[in-house]
């Protein structure tokens, strides 16, 4: 088998296809944004190579605010990682503990997932509506008067405001995750450890969370990748305003590539994002293999 | 549970209900939505249900929007996208995992690439090379870039599940005389099973609702899918929310049932593929 | 109405981008012309597309236009793509556009567009409100507008509705203040490029606007909504005056309560007048350079362009802007008025974000949206502008 298993020709017919898709559609693009980052382009007429001018721009203009949108999104990714997270890891190890309706919870949970992101858009902005989203009456209604805002309009509420939605719409999805990590533990192991006495918060500490830990990995990973690329959510909710103070890189390369017109600078936007991304799974990557 | 006190019972379940409350409540509001008027949508009664019921709204949007039309072209392009994903990812992975070779460990990380890029930054090259090739305005144009953006994830979640496949397996086939082939297709591809629902569901995800590829891909109404029809509601001056709210509940409710049918079977793959992935 | 009629083929003719190919006709039998447009079924806009198509079609048989509508925004990526990706099999033969996204995509000097619609920025009034404070007319002076709006607020009723989330319609505030301070002439200049910013006066209209916000004439809420739900509390009954568009006549004149409307009021009489105001033929169907029929696709977008004109005038949606063709009793008493604004007018500018390129005019829209969040004051705003746009 052996020898079969090792001829060239099989591992290039059965990679070929998953090469092709992958290469075309993906790689290539990223060769050629990283191409037209170096130029001063607006998509049509001539082309003037500038070098690495789009990136050092990028990270020294104040008019642009890349360095704000990268800031709000790795707080999104941090927020992800140690709050939306905790509480999805926290569903799951109490559902995975044979609760009754264990699966009408479980349906329910990731319901967000499956509505679209402009259902959910459009939800929220009623929801923070200053005059009569469910918010500000509420609040109003319990005698909270002053704590009204308005809260997408504001730019010190609109990012937490943003925020919300957006980790709220995925818990469901990294609760299935861990989920399915806590439902394949051997049922052996936790009722060998509560013949010895110990406590539920003990068997998750000790038993669950090692073992399920690769799958919390990949879910730190999704969680941090995900809020580098979020997008649809805040454009929805904000476009990046009031003032810029919720734009994150994905809303600024848009605007560069679609309302500005300078395609370049857009390529190089997406090129960073692309190159921070990976750099963050490798990081996480490294970081739970530290930890072993 | 036997740990635990009533109190402590009774706090996680009131919880735990209040969770699920949070979460069914976007699905209360799309649907009381789409039987509002515009004054009620905008203001008057925002959370309560519809002082009338306008059912009106579902006809007009079935009647203007031509949402079957668009619902058989989402289907149409998440299937295929699903099939399509599937059967390269089983292959790849036969040969990530089974095949003997020096850099498959380097290849593999190359694929998980693909779970790192935003999907928005690809646009313009994809449209060129799809224009070039003259797939603009069929099923292909959304299709192939759909298949390839699911790749990563479908590869990584195969991956787990052809691991635990034993090895035993191919070498007695192999000793039978079973070829390559016949060990993926006979011996492998029918254990994969559960990976199918897996991979489905992360793939449908990733495609049902994607908005900017289909718009910008798809010139012709006829073969617009049910983000961009449902966009395509709205116009420029004037908007009628109800209708647009009725599309919404048509794009969504199918899919929502459809994931109640099958959650039993969707959330045992997703474990099985949740740890082996 | 003959004034508006000689105006407005005046503008087409500045601003109507001439220059068609001299290419032989083809012979075709029949000859499918692909539109583009963002007449979605929900746009009032739509009827009068399909009633101009329709008239079109009977008219010269042999052609046939193939009618394909976006929604607005995902319009503008997706033009804007098609035009990058330069396929010419995808591309329609006549397009939608704004006068500015077209200075944006000439193809080698090659561009032919037809105004659709003709709007100005007129100033919306619920008269039953205003007769509350003793009103019975829409305030023609700075004056008599801020004693309308401090009397308003005495009685608990927010003047203004402006959305802060599409930064356009603060520019449907700023820049009638600001035409109404430095005239047209000037404020064309400046938008052409022709001159810079740096004007005091500018400086002095920004104040003016930054001073009816902190006086409260302008809903807070407003910073977080979009034009939809701005628009809404107007219609509703929530601010008095809504400043926007003409193409929102129709729905202003099916409110619930007795509307008027006029023009933002003078601010310096020494270089502005009542009826200079911002407008003009800011929708245009645009030929595409790269069409296979750009003679038929040409003569096609003229004749779409005055037919849904005339429809959309018609049917209360746009001021027209070539002479309307048939009879024209039905309209609404609100129409009948904007028209007799537009007919009095003295002179117009065209909305800035229209009639500026691309990167600018997102550059002045950040900037608009720096002075209505109060972050920049008006000689800020005129330092700014004339830093970063020359």
């Amino acid at each position: 088998m052996q020898r079969m298993y090792s001829k060239k020709v099989y591992i290039l017919i059965f990679l070929l296809p998953a090469l092709i898709l992958f290469c075309g559609v993906l790689i290539a693009p990223i060769g050629a944004s990283a191409y037209y980052s170096l130029f001063n382009w607006n998509g049509l007429g001539a082309k003037v190579f500038i070098g690495l001018k789009n990136y050092k721009e990028l990270f020294t203009s104040n008019a642009i605010g890349f360095m704000k949108a990268l800031r709000n999104s790795l707080l999104l990714a941090g927020l992800s990682v140690f709050l939306q997270l905790p509480l999805a890891l926290g569903l799951a190890l109490t559902l995975g503990k044979r609760v009754k309706g264990e699966r009408l919870f479980l349906s329910v949970y990731f319901m967000p997932v499956l509505i679209s992101t402009v259902v959910i858009g459009q939800l929220w902005l009623k929801i923070y509506n200053p005059d009569y989203g469910i918010l500000n009456v509420f609040l109003r209604s319990i005698g909270l008067e002053n704590w009204t805002r308005i809260w997408l309009g504001t730019k010190k509420t609109a990012l937490g405001a943003v925020f919300v939605p957006t980790l709220w719409q995925y818990v469901g999805y990294h609760m299935l995750l861990l989920y399915a990590g806590v439902k394949s533990v051997p049922p052996e192991l936790r009722e060998a450890a509560m013949l010895d006495g110990a406590t539920d918060g003990q068997v998750n500490r000790y038993i669950v969370l090692p073992y399920i830990k690769p799958i919390i990995r990949i879910s730190v990973i999704f969680a941090v990748t995900g809020s580098l690329k979020s997008f649809d959510l805040i454009y929805v909710l904000t476009n990046g305003g009031p003032l810029h103070s919720t734009e994150v890189p994905s809303t600024l390369m848009i605007n560069m590539l679609f309302l500005r017109n300078r395609y370049g600078m857009g390529s190089a936007i997406a090129v960073l994002l692309i190159v921070l991304c990976f750099g963050f799974a490798l990081l996480i990557s490294a970081i739970f293999r530290e930890e072993k | 549970m036997r740990n635990n006190s009533k109190a402590a019972r009774v706090v996680i379940y009131i919880g735990l209900v209040l969770w699920m409350l949070v979460n069914l409540f976007p699905v209360y509001w799309m649907f009381t939505f789409s039987l509002k008027s515009n004054p009620e949508i905008f203001g008057e009664n925002v959370i309560g249900l519809p002082k009338e019921w306008l059912w009106s709204n579902y006809s007009s949007a079935l009647k203007t929007g031509n949402m079957a039309r668009y619902f058989l072209n989402s289907t149409i392009v998440a299937v295929a996208t699903i099939l399509i994903t599937l059967g390269v990812a089983l292959m790849a992975t036969f040969a990530l995992t089974r095949l003997i070779w020096k850099r498959r460990k380097t290849l593999n990380k190359f694929f998980m690439l693909g779970l790192t890029i935003p999907i928005h930054a690809s646009i313009v090259p994809v449209y060129v090379t799809l224009s070039r090739l003259h797939m603009l305005n069929t099923y292909w144009a959304l299709i192939i870039p759909y298949s390839a953006f699911s790749l990563s994830m479908a590869i990584l979640v195969c991956t787990g599940f052809m691991n635990e496949i034993p090895r035993d397996l191919d070498e007695s086939a192999c000793i039978d005389g079973c070829s390559v082939w016949g060990i993926f297709f006979k011996i492998i591809c029918p254990m994969m099973k559960p990976a199918v629902a897996t991979v489905g569901i992360y793939t449908f995800l990733q495609c049902w609702n994607e908005l900017m590829f289909a718009n910008i891909f798809i010139s012709k109404s006829a073969l617009r899918t049910l983000p961009v029809g449902v966009q395509a509601l709205s116009g420029q001056y004037t908007t009628e929310w109800g209708p647009i709210g009725a599309a919404l509940v048509l794009a969504t409710f199918p899919t929502l049932f459809i994931y109640i049918f099958l959650s039993k079977k969707i959330q045992e793959s997703f474990i099985a593929g949740a740890i082996k992935g | 109405m003959k004034k508006i009629v000689s105006l407005a083929l005046a503008l087409c003719m500045v601003l109507a981008l001439v220059v068609i190919a001299n290419k032989p006709a083809a012979a075709a039998e029949e000859t499918v012309l692909k539109l583009w447009c963002i007449a979605t079924e929900s746009d009032a806009n739509r009827p009068a597309y399909l009633q101009a198509i329709a008239d079109y079609e009977a008219a010269n048989p042999g052609i046939k236009i193939e009618l394909e509508a976006f929604e607005n925004e995902s319009y503008k990526t997706k033009i804007k793509a098609a035009m990058m990706g330069g396929d010419t099999e995808d591309l329609p033969d006549i397009f939608f556009s704004w006068s500015a996204m077209l200075s944006t995509t000439t193809y080698e000097g090659k561009h032919f567009g037809v105004p659709t619609t003709f709007n100005i920025v007129a100033l919306y009034a619920n008269m039953d409100l205003l007769a509350e404070v003793g009103y019975d007319h829409v305030p023609e002076t700075y004056e008599e507008l801020t004693a309308c709006c401090d009397a308003l607020l005495a009685k608990g009723i927010i003047p203004f509705g402006c959305a802060g989330k599409e930064t356009w319609c603060v520019t449907e505030y700023l820049e009638p203040i600001i035409i109404k301070t430095i005239g047209y002439e000037a404020l064309n200049k400046i938008f052409a490029g022709e001159a810079t910013w740096n004007d005091p006066d500018i400086a002095g209209a920004v104040t003016t606007f930054q001073e009816m916000i902190n006086k409260g004439y302008f809903d807070p809420a407003g910073a977080a909504l979009g034009n939809d739900e701005t628009k809404a509390n107007f219609l509703a009954g929530k601010t008095a005056f809504y400043q926007n568009g003409s193409w929102n006549t129709g729905e202003v004149a099916n409110a619930s309560f007795k509307s008027g409307v006029g023009l933002f009021p003078v601010m310096n009489a020494d270089r502005s007048s009542y009826y200079q105001t911002i407008g003009g033929p800011s929708d245009v169907l645009a030929v595409c350079a790269t069409s296979k029929n750009v003679d038929a696709a040409a003569k096609a977008a003229v004749e779409l362009g005055k037919e849904i004109c005339h429809y959309n005038y018609l049917n209360a949606v746009g001021m027209p802007a070539w002479i309307p063709y048939y009879d024209t009793s039905s309209l609404s008493p609100l129409m009948v008025d904007i028209a007799g604004l537009v007919g009095k007018c003295e002179g117009l500018v065209l909305f800035g974000d229209t009639a500026m390129a691309a990167d600018p005019a997102q550059t002045y829209l950040s900037y608009v949206a720096l002075v209505y969040g109060g972050e920049i004051d008006g000689p800020g705003f005129v330092a700014g502008l004339t830093n970063d746009l020359g």
